[in-house]
């Protein structure tokens, strides 16, 4: 660790200022531009049985237009109409047309703030944030005003998307979706708020009573904070450090690698909260919290109930089986390729690597009929021997890659002592070959378990399905159950994602220099 | 010689006995049964009649769908394997990198090789739906869009998707042989190169890039079969609709066999894909084999 930092040189603290005064300045003027927009409702009516353009169309409209003039002094206002036509079974039509006044108000981030609203409050935050860095950065010298300013510029650069995410919910979704009874004293509280935002309390009970339907938008211009951070914190680090570039680089590096393990988690997160929600806010396109407002453990219990433990005692037996085999034929297989010499070596790995090229899928129709032929169809042995068999090659490659990089000199000195060649195999070389063994046994467990396409053509009794089958009952052709379809696939994942990982160092050291090299 | 002495003269064939055993009825047979398939009369139940010549494949390549599904095979193959070598590659240059967290992130980019594909399929099949997929939830809740977008308006569209999610369960295979290959590359040939002022470009192009070629033909030959086999993620997603347009090789042929009972033209489509797939196995096999000289 660096105990003192190198003082900066004047050039670079010069475009540090710089750059901090023009993060201050963008700052400034985005919280002064009436970037936030709030859309009301103010007045609403619906009437069924209109036609567009038929006389009851007409009498409703002109009342609308007149309610909406009332309005026109406050912001912008607007008259949306939606119709909505149905037609019976029996060929006659009705519709219905909904009318809405809207209104569209604009406003800068210091009313927010002043308003009392709750983004008003991260708003402040954040604007809080940024003035402390830039004070740290632009007056201390010390290293502690450094930290200081560099902790906070990151503040903001955090804050923003924070803010994004709370402001929506708390305004669109609170008020537009749910509102629930539970949640009333908030709703009304919410609404008495941004009426006095919106009209200063002037239009007072009237307006409040109409505000039925308020959403609140802010807009995208807001994320200009977020390179008005980035500015900030570089203008900082340059003002403390003279070495830039290399800090860029590494939070570029951090950057890169976060959103990265983002988006692999992505749908583990999707699968994780689905399997949590209830059947109504899984289909709900109007739902829109990020986490289930209820989490409804007992989707594991409905699982249960509909065969899924049987399904992964089927995967649990089938891998299992899958496994002994392929490891039974594997390993001496393995074994003689690693250290005995003898004609036909050579055509022999060429016929492994070439049934390695062989998905089953290719051969499906081919499998089908040998499957049947040998009465192995719908069975779980049969799947066990096809598994077992295309995973082959990989468990010879890796065993071979393993034996080989073990000396044979125990071995030798074991056949010396007596030992046969298959005491020395047993004896010997598979206690030293453990974790190589053990990658080779994972992986075709892996493989066996997350195997789809035979065992949908092969299985046709829905009792003695794989998982990977299994889950797909829970979607049949116009309903989808994805609560049940993610709970059941969480269960399945999650052992194999584990030893996955735990073979993970293993496996990559087996399949290129034990598979390529030899 | 890292060699140990034998008794008899056959005694390694017993050894090999039952992996050849197994090898021999579970994926050399299936492979001549198709053969034979193909060149026979099926009927729909079927039933194996006679030798029927090379009408299975002409049954097979005048299918309407045979064209679009053909094109769409080598758009879906070029494509996953390209992209995601190219950002397999990124991303392992990156966690070659020293930084803090490195094992977590190795750890995390693990994750989509072992899940099954047709999980990872459902799961971006929910994420991507217009009326409540979790896309538009989450970017609704950022703040990102306003209203819902429709993910999946066309057909190219959604093709383009399901190689998307090609490319994401691809990416991890590409990393760790590339990893692999990134690990094994001796410090001094960087020093010396820094020494002869070499920049980031110029050691990519002449040292790193020459040195994790093997790793890097290995995982790309391997891949070329894997994603030519790929079945559940366009299975899933949207089994081919509409009206085939979206279809590889893979899933026409089990659409025919299994559903349509033209298992003549599937069988025909078999043998067809098993000839593409020979000449990549060949391809492998004799870049595999340079390694094995001294056996």
């Amino acid at each position: 660790m660096k105990k003192q930092i190198p003082e900066a040189a004047p050039k670079n603290r010069k475009t540090g200022l710089i750059l901090v005064l023009t993060a201050l300045a963008l700052t400034i003027m985005l919280f002064s531009m009436p970037i936030f927009r709030t859309d009301t409702v103010l007045f609403s009516k619906k009437s069924a049985n209109t036609f567009v353009g038929d006389e009851k169309y007409q009498s409703v409209r002109a009342e609308v237009e007149q309610a909406a003039a009332q309005y026109a002094g406050f912001n912008k206002t607007e008259v949306r109409e939606d119709v909505t036509l149905r037609t019976k079974s029996d060929g006659s039509q009705s519709s219905m047309v909904t009318f809405s006044v809207t209104s569209q108000g604009w406003n800068n981030a210091w009313q927010i703030i002043t308003s009392g609203l709750p983004s008003g409050s991260i708003l402040a935050i954040l604007l809080v944030c940024v003035l402390i860095s830039f004070l740290a950065g632009f007056l201390g010298r010390s290293r502690i005003s450094g930290g200081v300013a560099v902790a906070f510029a990151l503040c903001t650069l955090l804050l923003v998307p924070a803010f994004a995410m709370l402001n929506t919910r708390i305004f669109s979704r609170s008020i537009g979706t749910v509102l629930s009874g539970a949640r009333e004293a908030d709703i009304s509280a919410l609404l008495a708020s941004a009426d006095r935002l919106l009209y200063g309390e002037k239009a007072g009970e009237d307006v409040a009573k109409l505000l039925g339907g308020m959403t609140y938008n802010y807009t995208f211009a807001l994320w200009g904070l977020l390179p008005a951070g980035m500015l900030l914190l570089c203008g900082v680090l340059l003002m403390q450090n003279a070495r830039l570039g290399s800090t860029l680089a590494r939070g570029a590096l951090y950057c890169f690698v976060i959103a990265l393990c983002i988006v692999i988690l992505y749908p583990y997160y999707v699968m994780f909260i689905t399997g949590l929600r209830s059947i109504a806010e899984t289909n709900d396109m109007y739902f829109l919290h990020m986490l289930p407002v209820k989490w409804v453990w007992s989707n594991f219990y409905d699982i249960v109930q509909r065969g899924v433990l049987r399904y992964l005692g089927n995967s649990l037996l089938l891998s299992s089986g899958a496994t002994l085999i392929g490891l039974v034929c594997g390993i001496p297989a393995a074994y003689a390729m690693a250290r005995m010499r003898f004609r036909g070596k050579k055509a022999f790995l060429g016929f492994v690597i070439m049934s390695q090229m062989f998905s089953p899928v290719v051969l499906l129709v081919g499998i089908a009929r040998l499957m049947s032929a040998l009465k192995l169809n719908d069975t779980v042995a049969g799947l066990m021997l096809i598994n077992a068999a295309f995973n082959q090659a990989f468990a010879i490659w890796l065993l071979r890659g393993t034996f080989v990089s073990i000396s044979s000199e125990m071995e030798q000195a074991a056949c010396i002592d007596g030992c046969n060649v298959f005491g020395a195999l047993t004896r010997v070389l598979l206690p030293m070959a453990a974790p190589g063994i053990v990658t080779t046994l994972i992986f075709v467990f892996i493989n066996a378990w997350n195997e789809y396409t035979i065992s949908t053509v092969l299985i046709s009794t829905s009792s003695r399905r794989p998982i990977t089958v299994g889950i797909t009952q829970f979607s049949s052709f116009n309903m989808i159950e994805w609560q049940y379809l993610f709970a059941s696939a969480l269960l399945a994942t999650i052992p194999v994602v584990i030893l996955f990982l735990c073979i993970e160092k293993h496996l990559v050291t087996g399949l290129t220099s034990g598979g390529v090299k030899g | 010689m890292n060699t140990i002495l034998i008794r008899h003269k056959w005694e390694p064939y017993l050894w090999l006995l039952p992996s050849l055993l197994l090898m021999t009825v579970f994926v050399v047979f299936p492979i001549l049964i198709v053969f034979r398939m193909s060149f026979s009369e099926i009927s729909r139940s079927g039933v194996m009649g006679g030798f029927a010549g090379f009408k299975n494949f002409i049954d097979a390549v005048n299918d309407k769908a045979f064209g679009t599904v053909m094109k769409n095979t080598a758009v879906w193959v070029v494509s996953v394997v390209g992209l995601s070598t190219l950002f397999g590659f990124i991303v392992a240059m990156v966690l070659n990198a020293d930084f803090h967290g490195r094992k977590i992130a190795r750890s995390i980019v693990v994750f989509p090789w072992a899940t099954s594909l047709v999980i990872q399929a459902s799961v971006w099949n929910y994420i991507i739906k217009y009326e409540y997929g979790n896309l538009n939830n989450v970017l609704l809740n950022l703040g990102i869009l306003k209203n819902a977008v429709n993910w999946r308006t066309t057909y190219q569209i959604e093709f383009a998707w399901e190689c998307g999610v090609g490319i994401f369960v691809t990416i991890p295979f590409v990393t760790f042989c590339v990893l692999a290959g990134l690990q094994s590359i001796d410090a001094a040939y960087y020093e010396a190169a820094t020494v002869d002022g070499a920049g980031f470009w110029k050691k990519l192009r002449h040292v790193t890039l020459p040195l994790v070629r093997p790793s890097l033909t290995v995982s790309t030959v391997l891949n070329i079969i894997y994603v030519f086999n790929s079945f559940p993620i366009v299975y899933t997603i949207t089994k081919g609709a509409p009206a085939n347009k979206t279809d590889t090789l893979i899933t026409l042929l089990y659409m025919r066999a299994f559903y349509d009972q033209k298992k003549g033209a599937a069988t025909a489509m078999s043998v067809i894909g098993f000839v593409i797939l020979c000449i990549a196995a060949g391809l492998y096999m004799v870049i595999s084999m340079r390694g094995e000289e001294e056996l």
